[in-house]
């Protein structure tokens, strides 16, 4: 009997000592929480980046000049073709080395960058499934194709288009946990600068995905709420 | 009121319209029919420029729409069109489907143009579903919205793209209705439909069209009760 008593509460002293030396030693859950303040301040700058950036690229590859729709291409070749560490390396090392700004402004800049390629696709295809039907009925009224563009397809495309962009949210709040290559302190890097101070992996890998568990699932109830509000004009 | 000349349209290889000369005079009612791939939708897709015409002249009140100068946008506020498809735009009420283009394009007030929307609405027996989505209406239901809509701008020519293909059988005569009640109050009209007892009954000139031209031209009595064409015998045999 004794014995089980007493792995139990070695068990219990353990997971204790190791929760002391990865949290509460030197307040060392300040370094998880201001993690979370670095990921979501990056992520939220290089969410709005992605989308103005994706729409600009979206319009060149929809417009009828060869010229810009070849920046396009090129634009969302080079981006998909190449890791994402590499190219907030690049910004960071290379584009941005002798420019002063905040390291997270630089890293939401790449990843803003990287973002808006791939949600650049995400609104062509929304706007390409639109039936060809609707912008000939809004230009047979007279309406120019800018107009027809931003009243008759772009508020339709938008429904299309949400839960595609919310997946790339995820996605790029996700791909921030490589901010650490270029010396910012993340969520994953304060887990793993714990971890190399106390040489215990589990409890501040474990605590890091959580902390990013918790963040995605809050944001997807959120988007979750708006898109069915988005979708209320669809009674039948 | 429209005069065509020479029309050519070519889609790569295939020439579609091979030179069509045709003039269409205040309210008339000119009723196009001819087997399917004879060109008759593209013909009148090409008088509101909705295709590009190749080659030749198209002019709307002596003004030709298809030359570098011409205002298109300008152009097509005085032709209406209503599609196979109907085309509503399902993100909007069916008063606002109406209402979109006079708000936007003649600076109509929101109110006016609602209360002309309404009674519009009324002409075509749909006053109570102003604020249903498209989605909520028959599709007898949604192309008569689709002829309101385009009779908001107040065109002085209305086109029709096989309105009544994409209809139930028990849907077509309410939108036949609509439009014969259009024709009887003079309004120019140019359709194109497969509804012989429409073009027999409501059209001032029937075109039988084939292989991208105009094979022959003439009353409903003339085309029907005495076609000269024998490619327009062939069709109506089979067909009537």
């Amino acid at each position: 009997m004794n014995t089980i008593a007493d792995f139990f509460a070695n068990v219990w002293n353990d997971f204790y000592a190791d929760f002391y030396a990865s949290f509460i030693k030197e307040d060392r859950y300040m370094l998880l929480l201001d993690g979370i303040g670095i990921t979501i301040k990056v992520s939220l700058l290089a969410v709005i980046l992605g989308i103005i950036i994706g729409m600009i690229i979206a319009l060149f590859n929809l417009s009828n000049s060869k010229f810009l729709r070849a920046i396009g291409k090129v634009y969302t070749d080079v981006i998909r073709g190449t890791p994402s560490v590499t190219q907030l390396m690049i910004i960071y090392f290379v584009v941005f080395a002798s420019v002063h700004l905040d390291k997270w402004i630089i890293a939401a800049i790449a990843f803003g960058i990287n973002s808006g390629a791939y949600v650049s696709e995400i609104i062509r295809a929304g706007i390409m499934s639109i039936d060809k039907g609707q912008t000939e009925a809004g230009r047979s009224l007279g309406l120019n194709a800018a107009q027809t563009m931003s009243r008759i397809v772009v508020p339709q495309a938008v429904k299309n288009i949400f839960p595609a962009l919310c997946n790339e949210f995820i996605v790029l709040i996700k791909e921030t946990a490589i901010v650490g290559y270029v010396g910012l302190m993340d969520i994953q890097k304060a887990g793993d600068f714990i971890k190399s101070a106390t040489y215990k992996p589990i409890l501040p890998l474990i605590a890091t995905a959580i902390i990013y568990f918790v963040i995605i699932k809050v944001l997807t109830l959120l988007l979750g709420l708006i898109e069915k509000h988005l979708r209320k004009s669809e009674v039948r | 009121m429209i005069k065509v000349k020479n029309l050519h349209k070519t889609f790569g290889d295939l020439n579609v319209l091979a030179g069509i000369d045709e003039h269409i005079t205040q309210g008339e009612v000119v009723v196009v029919i001819g087997p399917s791939g004879s060109g008759k939708s593209t013909f009148l897709r090409c008088l509101n420029l909705l295709e590009k015409p190749t080659d030749g002249e198209i002019f709307i009140d002596d003004e030709q729409i298809n030359s570098k100068k011409a205002n298109v946008n300008l152009i097509r506020q005085k032709m209406g069109m209503v599609f196979q498809q109907f085309n509503l735009f399902p993100h909007l009420t069916i008063i606002d489907n109406i209402t979109l283009a006079p708000v936007l394009l003649k600076k109509m007030s929101k109110e006016d143009a609602v209360k002309k929307g309404m009674e519009l609405l009324s002409r075509v027996g749909l006053s109570d579903k102003a604020d249903s989505y498209p989605n909520q209406l028959s599709g007898g239901q949604k192309q008569r919205v689709a002829i309101a809509r385009a009779l908001a701008m107040e065109p002085e020519i209305m086109l029709f793209d096989e309105p009544t293909s994409a209809l139930d059988p028990e849907m077509v005569g309410e939108v036949l209705d609509v439009m014969k009640d259009l024709a009887k109050s003079g309004m120019t009209m140019v359709v194109v439909t497969h509804e012989m007892g429409f073009a027999r009954e409501v059209a001032t000139r029937v075109l039988f069209m084939d292989q991208g031209v105009i094979m022959e031209s003439g009353t409903p009595d003339e085309v029907f009760g005495n076609p000269q064409n024998e490619r327009t015998v062939k069709f109506l045999s089979k067909v009537l």
